[in-house]
C-alpha cells in the first residue's frame, strides 16, 4: 500500500481485476492455500509485504493478517476466542505479558526451535523483563520509549532539558499526552520507580506516590490542551499547530519527522520508559508448527527489520538493522547515550499493585 | 408565509449544506496532498494516492465486503424490525411495554459492550467469527432503529384503510402486503438507508465478529495506527464515490423497474 | 416516495379498484391460489391464531438476539472475574454496582453524558428543523429527493476520516484560521479545537441525519392548505408555527429526539477525538474498563448496564410526555 508509481496500462488492468473482485460475491474468497496457514494478528506494516510474498511462495504456507490497533482491544479478543483461539501469532507489548500470561493467552516460546533467536539484540531478547516464571514468552521485534515530542521552530532546545517544562505556564494550552503514560512520568520525575516494583512489598508507599502524582496532575489540568489516545491524534495536533509540545511514542513522532515536519524529540534528564513489541505464539494456536517457521524466518535478515522500522517509526530489534536505513531514517531514531543512559523499561511484575492504583488515578483525573 | 421568512429559511438550508460539506471538501483536496499526513499548508500535490486506491485490490476487496455485510444485514434488519413494528403498534396486548423494551434493548448498548456480549454470545451459539457473524450483529443492532421509524408511520395509518380492505375480504397477510406496506415505503426508504449507514461505518461490531478479512472502518482503523494519511482520505473519498455511484444506480434501476412493471 | 406523495383519499380508491391493472391482477391470482387458501384459513383462523403468526416470529427474535447477549452482560456483570481462566473459580457480587454509586468519578461523567446528550438533542432540533422545514415545504417536490440525498451525502463518509477533517478545519493552523488571518480579521489563531464548541461541531454532524429524515417525513405530510387556512384566518408566522406545525410533527419530533438521544449516549469516538480534557463521556469510562485496563469486564458490563437502565428510562418517559402532548392537542 505504498505509493505506487503506475503506468496507464496497468491502471487499466487493475481496474478490471477491481470490478471483477466487486462482481464475485465476497464469500468466494480467500482461498486456502496447500502448505497449511498462520494466522498473525498485529499493527498494520508490522509484517513487510515483500516479506509476507516471500515466505508464501517458499514455504507455501499463505499468511493471513488481522490488523489490531490496540493492546486492550487484541487482549479482548484473544480473551473472548479463548481457550481455542483462531491464531496462532499475537503482538504484545512487553510490559502487557503478564496480563495474557495470567489470563493463559500465551503459550510459552522454545527460542530452541529459532535458529535465528540469534539475530537479535540481546538487550531485547535476553533482558531481565522477558522472562517470566522461568520461560521467555516472545521474540522481541520492534522498541519502543516515551519521549518528550517538541515543535523545534516555536521551543527551543534549551527548554526540553526536562519533564517539568511540560508544567510551567510557559507553555500552557500547548501541551499533550496520555495520562496513563504520563502518571509513569511523573513518578519519575519525582524521583520514584513508576514501574512499582521498589514498593511491591510496601502498598501503602505506592499509594502514597500514586497520589501525590495524581494530585500533580490534578493541580496542572488547567494547563494541558487534550488528553490524547493515540499516535495519529498527537501528529494530527503537531501537524494543526494545535500544541508545541507532547509526551509521545517515538515511533509516531519518528515518522512524522521522516516526513520533514519541524519536530524533535528527545530524553529529558529525569529519564523515560521504553517498551518491546513481541511477536507471541498463542496458548492453544491451532497452527504451531507454520508459527515458529514464520517467527524463524521473519528474524532471518537485518533487512526485514529495517523495512519494519521505516513503515513503523519504531525501532527494530535486530543486529544490524540500522546499515539498512537512509541517514534521514536513521536520525530519525537516533539517541545520544547521555539520554539512553536514563532510558529503563516498563516492567510487568508489580502491574497489579500499579494498575489497581493507577487505573482510578485516571478516572479521578479526567473527572476532575 | 413572508418573503423575509421564506430567505430567512433558505439561508439557513444552504448555510447547513456547506456546514456538511466542507469537511467533506477538506477530506477529498487532503487525498492529493503529496505527504504521509493531512493537514495545512500543501506544499505540493500528487495523484499518486488515488490512483493506489485503485491499484491495490485489496481496499477494493474491503469496499465490496462491507457492501455486502450492509445489504444484507440491512434486509433482515427491515424484515424483523418491520414485523415487530406491526406487532408493537396493534392495540395493547399482554407484555406489550416487555417487547418493546426488548425491541429496543440492542440500540441502547454502548458499542464496545454489545460487540463483546455478541463475540461470546456467538461462541455460545457456535457462530464463527467473520462475514456472517458479523452481519448478525449488525443485524440484530439495527432492528430497533427500523422499529421506530415504523411504528411512528404506522401510527398516522388510517384505520379506516386496512378495516375497508379486511371488509372486502382480504386476509391479514394480504391486508399487510396491499395496505400498510405500500404505506410504509418512505418509512422502510429511511430505515433502509439509516442500517446501511450504520453497518457500513460500523467498527467495534466488525472489529470483534470479523475473521481475517477487515471490513473498511477495521482496515482504517488499523492504517491509523500509522498516522492520518492523505492515503486514508483517498480510500474514503473513493468509497463514497463508489457508494454514491451504487446508489444511483440502485435508485435508477428501481424506477426503470417500476416503469417496466406498469 | 412516490406513493407518500399521494393524497390518502387516493390510496382508499385504489384499494377499492383491486382487481384492476398489473400487481393487483398478481396479487388476485396469489389470493386465489388453493394452496395459499388453504394456508390462509388455518393460520388466520381466529383472532387468537393471527396475533400468533404476527407475535411468534418477532417474540422468539427478541428474546433470543435481544435479550441473549445482554443477559450474557448481566451475567458478567454480577461475577467478581471475568474472563474465566481455566481453572478458576468465580463468585456473584454485587460489588461492580456498588463502585458506581459509592465514587463520584464515576458520576460525574454519567450526569455529563445525559446532559450533553439532552442539549445536543435540543441543539439538532432547533438545527434541523428549519432545514427540515424549508426542505418538506418550500422546495418544488420533484426537487426535494434530489435535495435529501444531497444532504445525505456527507454522512456516508466514515466518522473517523470525517472527524479528522474537523481537525484540520479546527485547528490553530487550520482551515477556519488560516482564513480568518487572511481576512484580517484576527491576528493570532482562535483555539476552536478540544473545547465545547469542536465536540459540537462533530456531534452534529453525526446526529443530524437522525433527526432530519423523521423531521422531514413529518411535515411532507402536512396538508399545505392547513397553514394556509390559518394564514386566511389572520394567524401571524409564528402563532401558526406554535398552534399547527409544531403540533402537528410532534411525530416526527419525538421519533427524532428519541433515536438522537439512544444514540448520542453511546458516542465513544467523536467526543474522544474531538474533546478536551474536561468532556469524559461515560462511554469512554466504560471502554477504559475494556481497553485501558482490559480485565475488568464486569466493572464496565455492570456500568453498561446502568448507563442501559438510565437511557431506558429517560426515553420511556420522553416518548410518553411527546404522546401526552399529541393527545392533548388533537382535543
Amino acid at each position: 500500500m505504498t505509493k505506487l508509481p503506475l503506468s496507464r496500462r496497468k491502471f487499466l488492468g487493475t481496474t478490471a481485476a477491481s470490478a471483477a473482485v466487486l462482481a464475485s460475491p465476497a464469500y468466494l474468497r480467500p482461498a486456502r492455500a496447500a502448505g497449511g496457514e498462520v494466522n498473525i494478528w498485529t499493527y498494520t506494516d508490522f509484517v513487510p509485504e515483500a516479506f509476507k510474498d516471500q515466505f508464501e511462495s517458499e514455504t507455501g504456507i499463505k499468511v493471513n493478517i488481522r490488523l489490531v490497533d490496540d493492546q486492550g482491544k487484541q487482549f479482548n479478543l484473544l480473551a473472548a476466542e479463548a481457550p481455542e483461539p483462531t491464531v496462532d501469532i499475537v503482538t504484545v507489548a512487553g510490559h502487557r505479558f503478564l496480563q495474557f500470561i495470567d489470563s493463559d493467552l500465551l503459550a510459552p516460546l522454545d527460542a530452541g526451535r529459532l535458529t535465528n533467536w540469534g539475530a537479535m539484540n540481546p538487550i531485547y531478547s535476553e533482558s531481565d523483563w522477558s522472562t517470566i516464571n522461568g520461560n521467555k514468552w516472545g521474540a522481541p521485534i520492534l522498541s519502543g520509549m516515551e519521549v518528550l515530542a517538541y515543535n523545534n521552530e516555536l521551543v527551543p532546545e534549551e527548554d526540553v532539558k526536562s519533564w517539568y517544562t511540560f508544567f510551567s505556564d510557559k507553555y500552557a494550552g500547548q501541551t499533550a499526552y496520555t495520562i496513563q503514560d504520563m502518571l509513569s512520568i511523573v513518578m519519575l520525575m519525582k524521583g520514584y520507580d513508576g514501574n512499582m516494583v521498589a514498593y511491591l512489598d510496601d502498598p501503602e508507599k505506592a499509594a502514597e506516590i500514586v497520589a501525590e502524582a495524581r494530585d500533580f496532575l490534578i493541580e496542572k489540568k488547567p494547563l494541558v490542551r487534550k488528553y490524547y489516545d493515540s499516535g495519529a491524534e498527537v501528529q494530527q495536533m503537531f501537524v494543526n499547530q494545535d500544541i508545541t509540545m507532547a509526551c509521545a511514542w517515538n515511533g509516531p513522532i519518528a515518522a512524522l519527522m521522516a516526513d520533514g515536519f519541524p519536530v524533535s524529540m528527545t530524553i529529558p534528564k529525569e529519564g523515560s520508559y521504553g517498551f518491546v513489541y513481541t511477536y507471541n505464539i498463542a496458548n492453544n494456536a491451532p497452527n504451531a508448527d507454520n508459527a515458529y517457521l514464520f517467527l524463524d524466518a521473519i528474524l532471518s535478515s537485518p533487512e526485514i527489520g529495517a523495512e519494519m522500522t521505516r513503515a513503523s517509526g519504531f525501532i527494530s530489534t535486530f543486529n544490524g538493522a540500522d546499515q539498512h536505513l537512509t541517514e534521514a531514517e536513521k536520525a530519525a531514531s537516533a539517541f545520544t547515550e547521555e539520554e539512553l543512559a536514563n532510558l529503563q523499561f516498563f516492567r510487568a511484575e508489580a502491574n497489579e499493585l500499579k494498575y489497581s492504583l493507577v487505573d482510578p488515578a485516571v478516572e479521578a483525573i479526567k473527572a476532575a | 408565509m413572508t418573503r423575509s421568512h421564506r430567505v430567512l429559511l433558505s439561508v439557513i438550508f444552504w448555510a447547513f449544506v456547506v456546514y456538511l460539506f466542507v469537511p467533506l471538501v477538506l477530506m477529498v483536496v487532503m487525498g492529493f496532498k503529496d505527504s504521509k499526513f493531512i493537514g495545512f499548508p500543501i506544499r505540493s500535490w500528487t495523484l499518486d494516492w488515488y490512483l493506489g486506491v485503485f491499484a491495490d485490490t485489496d481496499v477494493i476487496f474491503t469496499f465490496s465486503y462491507s457492501v455486502a455485510i450492509a445489504i444484507i444485514s440491512t434486509l433482515i434488519s427491515i424484515v424483523m424490525g418491520t414485523w415487530l413494528a406491526v406487532l408493537l403498534a396493534r392495540d395493547k396486548f399482554a407484555g406489550r411495554a416487555a417487547v418493546y423494551a426488548l425491541m429496543i434493548l440492542p440500540a441502547l448498548v454502548p458499542g464496545i459492550i454489545s460487540a463483546i456480549a455478541f463475540r461470546i454470545y456467538a461462541r455460545q451459539l457456535g457462530i464463527e467469527p467473520g462475514m456472517f457473524a458479523i452481519i448478525w450483529a449488525h443485524a440484530v443492532h439495527n432492528v430497533p432503529f427500523v422499529s421506530l421509524v415504523v411504528i411512528a408511520r404506522l401510527s398516522t395509518l388510517p384505520k379506516s384503510m386496512g378495516e375497508a380492505a379486511r371488509d372486502l375480504g382480504a386476509d391479514p397477510f394480504v391486508t399487510f402486503m396491499r395496505i400498510t406496506l405500500p404505506y410504509l415505503k418512505p418509512a422502510l426508504i429511511g430505515a433502509g438507508i439509516f442500517c446501511l449507514l450504520l453497518s457500513f461505518d460500523d467498527f467495534v461490531r466488525s472489529f470483534f465478529l470479523g475473521g481475517y478479512d477487515p471490513t473498511l472502518p477495521v482496515l482504517i482503523f488499523a492504517m491509523l495506527r500509522s498516522g492520518m494519511s492523505p492515503e486514508i482520505n483517498a480510500i474514503a473519498t473513493v468509497a463514497l464515490v463508489l457508494t454514491a455511484v451504487l446508489g444511483v444506480w440502485a435508485e435508477r434501476s428501481s424506477r426503470r423497474m417500476k416503469k417496466d412493471s406498469q | 416516495m412516490t406513493n407518500d406523495a399521494a393524497p390518502i383519499g387516493a390510496e382508499r380508491t385504489q384499494v377499492a379498484a383491486a382487481g384492476g391493472g398489473d400487481r393487483p391482477a398478481a396479487w388476485g391470482r396469489f389470493v386465489a391460489w388453493r394452496p395459499y387458501q388453504l394456508l390462509s384459513a388455518v393460520v388466520f383462523a381466529s383472532p387468537r391464531r393471527q396475533f400468533l403468526m404476527l407475535a411468534l416470529i418477532p417474540l422468539i427474535w427478541v428474546l433470543t438476539q435481544h435479550l441473549g447477549p445482554m443477559l450474557q452482560m448481566l451475567r458478567v456483570s454480577l461475577m467478581d472475574a471475568y474472563p474465566v481462566t481455566v481453572g478458576q473459580e468465580t463468585h456473584f457480587t454485587l460489588a461492580n454496582y456498588v463502585a458506581f454509586f459509592e465514587q463520584s468519578v464515576f458520576q460525574r461523567p454519567f450526569f455529563r453524558t445525559l446532559g450533553y446528550s439532552a442539549m445536543l438533542t435540543l441543539v439538532t432540533l432547533i438545527i434541523t428543523y428549519p432545514v427540515a422545514y424549508f426542505l418538506a415545504r418550500h422546495v418544488k417536490r420533484h426537487n426535494q429527493l434530489a435535495l435529501l440525498l444531497l444532504l445525505l451525502i456527507p454522512f456516508w463518509t466514515g466518522e473517523i476520516v470525517r472527524t479528522y477533517a474537523i481537525m484540520i478545519l479546527l485547528g490553530n493552523n487550520g482551515a477556519v484560521n488560516i482564513a480568518l488571518q487572511w481576512l484580517g480579521l484576527i491576528e493570532r489563531p482562535i483555539p476552536f479545537m478540544y473545547t465545547g464548541f469542536s465536540v459540537s461541531v462533530g456531534l452534529i454532524y453525526l446526529t443530524a441525519l437522525y433527526m432530519l429524515l423523521p423531521l422531514y417525513s413529518a411535515l411532507e405530510k402536512l396538508p399545505r392548505n392547513i397553514t394556509e387556512a390559518a394564514a386566511d384566518l389572520g394567524a401571524g408566522a409564528w402563532t401558526r408555527f406554535w398552534r399547527i406545525t409544531l403540533p402537528l410533527s410532534l411525530e416526527g419530533v419525538g421519533s427524532g429526539c428519541i433515536l438522537v438521544f439512544l444514540i448520542s449516549t453511546g458516542y465513544y469516538g467523536t467526543p474522544v477525538l474531538l474533546g478536551g480534557p474536561n468532556s469524559t463521556v461515560f462511554a469512554q469510562t466504560i471502554a477504559g474498563f475494556f481497553h485501558v485496563a482490559g480485565d475488568k469486564w464486569p466493572t464496565g458490563a455492570a456500568f453498561a448496564v446502568i448507563m442501559f437502565v438510565a437511557a431506558l428510562l429517560l426515553t420511556g418517559i420522553f416518548s410518553r410526555f411527546i404522546s401526552a402532548l399529541r393527545k392533548g392537542d388533537s382535543k
